[in-house]
């Protein structure tokens, strides 16, 4: 009895092995691209974080976009637009023939809808998010409004420099209506857009699987599948590149760089990114994280000066940064090269301190990302690093972190007192590092994108000035004083500028890298 | 630790039984080995300070990840680590916070399990059946997954990451205790203790305890090696010690990418520390235990 249960279960076994072996029609073309985290949500307006976006650029698409490998701005869902003299009120026209995934007709209802569930409090969708780029960037959209089915109409409430920029950004991108409708509070997990991949499934933690849209108004994509796989560990995305599991990994270890290099297989892309990593602490009285010692510009300041920003640089990034002195980075116009840096001087920063009245130093924590950032390879060890420069000086601080979309949370509620962050451009414009990341319109706590608390009048002063302003001279001026009063007030220390870095395999063509950061997978093709 | 509870064994359990034990280890050459190199783990971990040539956490960054003594670096023996740390300090301080945590996780593990185990085999009954089927319960978690779960009830860091394993070290040592207790409770002399009326609580302090001490102690032994171990994995999880303290698990855990960059002795050296201490407790458990067990010294 026991033999035939055997032989059963080897024959069983055997069959098996050739049930693989029959030929299939065609295999579709697969890439995997490992990344360092998962995405938060996928509605592109209920994001802040790289690793949603970089996925959503795939399936979501706005009114216009960035020539690919730019900042220029080209039509995309608009064919053409045109803006009255006043600059308050903006007209798209819009393509014909476009559908969502999901079959739904795009048209000037789903603009209208994607735009106004985020400015409407009123509107039935209002509640399913926390819209925070809404308020960073698109406050001053007074209304969305349908001329015909075709024609949208957009009236700002004041003029504001950076607008077709940001009609750009992924937040504004356009999303099926019926689709929200259908999933109510749990639309963010099944997105439907117009891009050129269509979404499949989502395994929390793991992987995002994207597909063609083979019904693309545009050039189809080259690839059939396109799955996001979650790795969070560096040498294991490098690993997993080198073994033929990824055909791709973003934010390689700096220290593997040079082994990279060397292997015919591999091609790395590589250049100047426009974001910054920075240390922020917290001056908001009112934030749970908010320590007595931080409200003190001078221990602000010694921190600046206690902090070896290049040996962290040199060292830690491995060159693949730049030390940044001021929150927007060199690539950008408007950088402020006047601004004499916060050298590393544990003296200074010590006799600040005994100034300020704490000769011992004090208590704090130190808030560190648990995953890799394009501004920031490995938050945890520059943690480790600022530790120790902060220990030599008599602070004692302990390295706190949490999950990606929990850190952000709680960063944005402010219960940290210091916190390592980052960000990457979404658009070229200081108004994006200036105004979203350190002026008082963006420190709302629970959804702060100044995450230091930093509440300067004279700062949002300059900025809403400037954001009213066309003359491009004119706004590089205003924004060089931003940079001064910021660097006086010291409420973050500015670590890095990283260069962006992706690796490939070489069969892997045609991914172009945008200075936003984004991923957009349609022009990629893999050959055999 | 060690000569601590052999001396208390010793007040208990007749001097000839101390003393043939103690025969019987001389003999075991693997189970001195491990007595060696405790006591030189324990010698290390008392005086890190006078030792180490330099602060563990002390960083200098333009000196990071400079190889040791095998390229010709004596300053710093054993290399640097990626924050320019010297290595060799780091695993003495290591010894240290590694060898308190395995000793005070395991205390606090054979204190709960002796303690149940002990009760749930003297009384039995009812509350024998609740003990046990609880145990049960850990059982069925694999321990460290047990250890982690409990850490990310009481939070990160050592003195929890200490707790955790102790708590999930006591089911096991609550089972050896409870059958050695049933096994003492009905010997001849429990039965005569009783039948002359001494008082349960007596029963069990004067004849329960000092007759399953030995079974506790070599349990103790052999429980610190894995001790250390799932301190270690608890480090290299990120729940244990958290940075800068110089823990071999955290040090095995933030290094183990430098292996591909070509920077192998960031990773190894604290790999081969836990191993030597892991196998010094083990086999000196396992030496301990053929030594004081009865049964298997027959065998021998």
């Amino acid at each position: 009895m026991k033999r035939i249960l055997l032989l059963t279960v080897v024959a069983v076994l055997l069959v098996s092995l050739f049930y693989g072996c029959t030929p299939k029609a065609s295999q579709p073309v697969t890439l995997v691209f490992a990344k360092a985290g998962d995405a938060v949500e996928l509605d592109p307006a209920d994001v802040t974080d790289g690793e949603s976006v970089t996925v959503m650029n795939n399936i979501f698409e706005g009114l216009v976009r960035y020539k690919p490998g730019t900042t220029e701005i080209e039509p995309w869902l608009a064919t053409s637009w045109d803006v009255s003299s006043d600059g308050l009120s903006w007209t798209f026209h819009l393509r014909q023939g476009v559908k969502f995934h999901d079959g739904t007709p795009f048209n000037a209802d789903a603009v209208v809808f994607s735009y106004e569930r985020q400015r409407d409090p009123e509107h039935p969708f209002h509640k399913y998010g926390k819209w925070e780029y809404w308020g960073y960037c698109f406050s001053e959209i007074a209304k969305t409004e349908k001329v015909d089915d075709y024609t949208v109409k957009i009236t700002l409430s004041r003029p504001f420099a950076p607008f077709i920029s940001t009609m750009a950004m992924f937040t504004v991108n356009v999303v099926s209506p019926t689709n929200c409708e259908k999933w109510g509070d749990q639309w963010f997990a099944h997105p439907v857009g117009t891009g050129p991949f269509k979404f499949v499934e989502w395994v929390k933690g793991d992987h995002i699987t994207l597909e063609k849209n083979q019904d693309y108004w545009g050039e189809k994509a080259k690839i059939d599948k396109l799955i996001f796989k979650v790795v969070p560990d560096a040498s294991q995305r490098y690993l997993a590149l080198q073994k033929g599991e990824v055909q791709g990994i973003e934010f390689p270890n700096p220290d593997d760089l040079s082994k990279i290099e060397q292997d015919p297989n591999l091609a790395i892309l590589s250049q100047p990114g426009v974001n910054v990593g920075y240390l922020a602490m917290n001056v908001g009285e009112d934030t749970p994280g908010f320590q007595k010692p931080f409200g003190d510009v001078r221990v602000r300041q010694a921190i600046n000066y206690a902090i070896n920003k290049k040996a962290i640089v040199d060292q830690l990034y491995k060159g693949t940064a730049v030390v940044a002195k001021n929150p927007i980075p060199p690539t950008l116009w408007g950088y402020n090269d006047a601004i004499q840096d916060y050298e590393y001087n544990p003296t200074k920063a010590k006799e600040l301190l005994k100034e300020a009245g704490y000769p011992d130093g004090f208590k704090t924590q130190l808030w560190a990302m648990p995953v890799s950032r394009p501004y920031m390879f490995d938050p945890q060890k520059i943690a480790t690093a600022i530790q120790a420069d902060l220990k030599a000086v008599g602070i004692d601080a302990e390295i706190v972190s949490y999950d990606w979309g929990t850190y952000l949370q709680k960063t944005e509620n402010g219960e940290h007192p210091m916190a390592l962050l980052g960000w990457t451009a979404d658009y070229a414009d200081p108004d994006n590092f200036l105004y979203v990341l350190l002026d008082s319109d963006s420190a709302t706590v629970g959804s702060a994108g100044n995450i230091a608390f930093y509440r300067n009048p004279e700062v949002h002063k300059l900025n809403m000035e400037s954001q009213k302003e066309t003359d491009q001279a004119k706004r590089i001026e205003l924004y060089k004083q931003v940079q001064q009063i910021v660097h006086d007030d010291a409420p973050w220390v500015t670590l890095a500028h990283a260069k962006q870095i992706l690796v490939f395999s070489k069969k892997v063509q045609g991914f172009v890298l945008y200075p936003t950061g984004d991923y957009h997978f349609e022009s990629v093709t893999i050959s055999q | 630790m060690e000569e601590e509870t052999l001396e208390n064994e010793e007040l208990v359990i007749s001097e000839s039984f101390f003393g043939e034990s103690f025969r019987a280890l001389r003999k075991n050459k693997s189970a001195l080995i491990g007595l060696a190199i405790i006591i030189i783990l324990i010698f290390v971990a008392i005086f890190a300070h006078l030792i180490s040539p330099y602060s563990p956490i002390k960083q200098d960054l333009y000196n990071n990840l400079k190889p040791g003594f095998w390229a010709g670096n004596f300053k710093n023996f054993l290399g640097t680590d990626e924050f320019g740390r010297d290595l060799l300090s780091r695993i003495i301080y290591g010894a240290r916070v590694s060898l308190s945590v395995g000793v005070i996780a395991v205390i606090i593990g054979i204190f709960l399990g002796s303690l149940i185990g002990i009760f749930s085999g003297f009384y039995g009954g009812t509350l024998d059946n609740i003990l046990m089927r609880i145990t049960d319960i850990m059982f069925a978690l694999p321990s460290i997954l047990l250890a982690i779960v409990i850490v990310s009830v009481l939070g990160r860091g050592l003195s929890k990451a200490m707790i955790a394993i102790g708590i999930t070290y006591s089911p096991q040592i609550a089972r050896v205790v409870r059958s050695e207790t049933i096994m003492v409770k009905n010997t001849e002399f429990i039965e005569a203790a009783k039948a002359i009326g001494a008082p349960k609580l007596r029963i069990l302090r004067v004849h329960v305890l000092p007759n399953v001490l030995s079974v506790i102690i070599v349990y103790t032994t052999l429980s610190i090696g894995s001790a250390i171990l799932d301190a270690a994995a608890l480090g290299f999880l990120g729940l244990g010690a958290q940075p800068p303290t110089a823990e071999w698990g955290a040090m095995l855990a933030n290094s183990n990418h430098y292996i591909t960059g070509g920077y192998w002795w960031v990773a190894t050296f604290p790999g081969i520390a836990i191993l030597i201490s892991v196998l010094g407790f083990n086999l000196f458990g396992d030496g301990l235990r053929d030594a004081i067990d009865p049964r298997l010294r027959k065998k021998m």
